[in-house]
């Protein structure tokens, strides 16, 4: 306990001592930070809107023109029967034309130039949400098409892939942006550290002299890389809380759904900001020290 | 306290001791003397485990040295206080906290080292230097406060290189003095020397070093 009281008075001293290049050090974590915190957080809000979209995502079934209503009602069991949908709409022909009526408004009219309605009766299928994955939706697509009375399955084909390889993509760069910040700020950290622990080798040395263990000597460093990696994480921290509110509120003025939409991050990502730099750093100190040899 | 028992050691192939016996008794006080370069530091240095020996054996303090694992020689020179030749003192400490440290590095009180601190200082007659900082006192003054750091924590054992090295005559007296009175409480003090003045009608042993080996056993 007495060691590790003199170890923090030693740390504290050292890190007053060498301010400019703690700061410096403490920046360059936060900033770090705040980069890979930023595209982590607007992954979340990517991931969060795709979810939402996927709340509404639907597959229409068109049904064949000559399908008695007996057959369609066979269609509809085994769609409710399906675990893979988890909702089902009819939709007469008669619906259609209303719903198309409503959708031209001014130019329904259009359509009393037509003989017979033209529209087919159609099943809107909702699928798990689990299951949105462009070749998962193609396959069940493909599944219901061969079912007899189907005239065609349509879904956002285009649209699914497209947000799917977006959210992939800002997935695996928000991993590869981690991990190469990561090493980064335990590269930061083992420099500045290194630097420190060269400028006082001659007292290490003695220290040995009389007798002083590892962890006597380590110790010091150890907890000045720490302070390094949590005041680089509440830096970090603070500003991402600043940067999203500021979106947030500032932003309602141009876009006032914007506050609706965006999704802040949790309290314990903040934490996890602060956890990371602080386990990195430490990293960091505990290579710079290295092997300690009498 | 201090057995050495057919040692060697080598650097770059050349042997620098070579079958090297002695023993120092518990509380004595012993010199070992040779000309600059023989060796005299390498031999302290085997005691204090700063260098393993190519062969034979050496038990300090009933420790054997070679056979130490690098976790526990720590724990051999807290009980071997060291004077070095160049003295070692920490320019960004005050006097005060260079002889703390090793009472710190002993995981001691702070009321306790404050205590055992001032009696020191007042011991070496520098307690009114004690929020001095070493590069602001003299020769004699450094080489008191290294006695003092290094007996400070009580070790069975004090070695002392060269410690008059570049002192004047009346300094070296009073040095020679304090090791003196250290050796009365009963520490066992070896001092490695080429400085004959320094024995001379000390009545204490003298082991004269010489091209790798232990030339003769005289008494000063």
């Amino acid at each position: 306990m007495r060691t590790l009281i003199y170890a923090l008075q030693t740390a504290m001293k050292s890190i007053w001592h060498e301010k400019w290049i703690n700061l410096l050090t403490v920046l360059s974590v936060g900033i770090g930070l705040l980069i890979l915190s930023s595209f982590a957080t607007v992954t979340l809000n990517v991931d969060s809107a795709l979810k939402r979209w996927a709340k509404g995502f639907g597959m229409v079934v068109y049904l064949d023109g000559d399908l008695t209503g007996k057959a369609e009602n066979e269609l509809k069991r085994l769609f409710l029967q399906d675990p893979d949908i988890i909702g089902v709409k009819y939709i007469s022909k008669e619906q259609a034309v209303r719903e198309l009526r409503r959708t031209l408004g001014e130019n329904a009219s259009i359509l009393d130039e037509l003989d017979e309605n033209p529209l087919p009766s159609s099943f809107e299928l909702k699928l798990k949400r689990e299951l949105l994955k462009p070749d998962v939706v193609k396959k069940k697509a493909e599944q219901i098409s061969r079912l007899k009375g189907v005239e065609e399955v349509q879904y956002g084909e285009k649209w699914l892939s497209s947000l799917n390889t977006l959210s992939t993509i800002l997935k695996t760069g928000a991993v590869f942006l981690g991990c190469a910040i990561l090493v980064a700020i335990v590269f930061i950290t083992y420099n500045t550290i290194k630097i420190f622990f060269y400028r006082r080798k001659d007292e290490i040395e003695t220290l040995k002299l009389l007798g002083a263990t590892r962890t006597f000597i380590r110790l010091p460093f150890l907890i000045e890389g720490l302070f390094i990696g949590i005041a680089g994480g509440l830096i970090s921290a603070v500003a991402l809380f600043g940067i999203h509110s500021m979106i947030s509120f500032k932003g309602a003025d141009i876009l006032p759904a914007i506050r609706a939409l965006m999704v802040a991050p949790p309290m314990r990502a903040y934490m996890a900001i602060v956890i990371a730099g602080a386990a990195m750093s430490l990293t960091g100190s505990f290579i710079a020290v290295g092997r300690i040899r009498y | 306290m201090i057995q050495f028992s057919g040692v060697s050691k080598y650097y770059d192939g050349d042997a620098v001791l070579k079958d090297i016996s002695f023993t120092i008794e518990k509380g004595e006080l012993a010199y070992i003397t040779g000309p600059s370069g023989v060796g005299k530091t390498t031999l302290l240095k085997l005691i204090y485990c700063a260098e393993r020996p190519d062969g034979g054996q050496i038990i300090v303090a009933g420790w054997d040295v070679g056979k130490l694992k690098q976790g526990t020689i720590p724990f051999l020179r807290r009980n071997v206080g060291i004077v070095f030749q160049d003295f070692r003192l920490l320019f960004n400490k005050t006097v005060f906290d260079n002889i703390a440290l090793a009472l710190r590095i002993h995981d001691m009180q702070p009321r306790e080292i404050k205590e055992t601190v001032n009696n020191v200082l007042k011991d070496i007659r520098l307690k009114h230097k004690e929020h001095v900082f070493p590069q602001h006192l003299s020769g004699g003054e450094q080489q008191r406060i290294v006695i003092a750091r290094a007996m400070v924590s009580r070790p069975t054992v004090l070695l002392a290189d060269e410690p008059t090295g570049n002192l004047d005559m009346d300094t070296s007296r009073n040095i020679m003095s304090l090791f003196r009175e250290i050796n009365a409480r009963g520490t066992t003090v070896l001092i490695a020397t080429h400085n004959n003045a320094l024995f001379h009608g000390t009545g204490r042993r003298v082991l004269y070093l010489s091209n790798t080996h232990i030339e003769k056993e005289a008494v000063g």
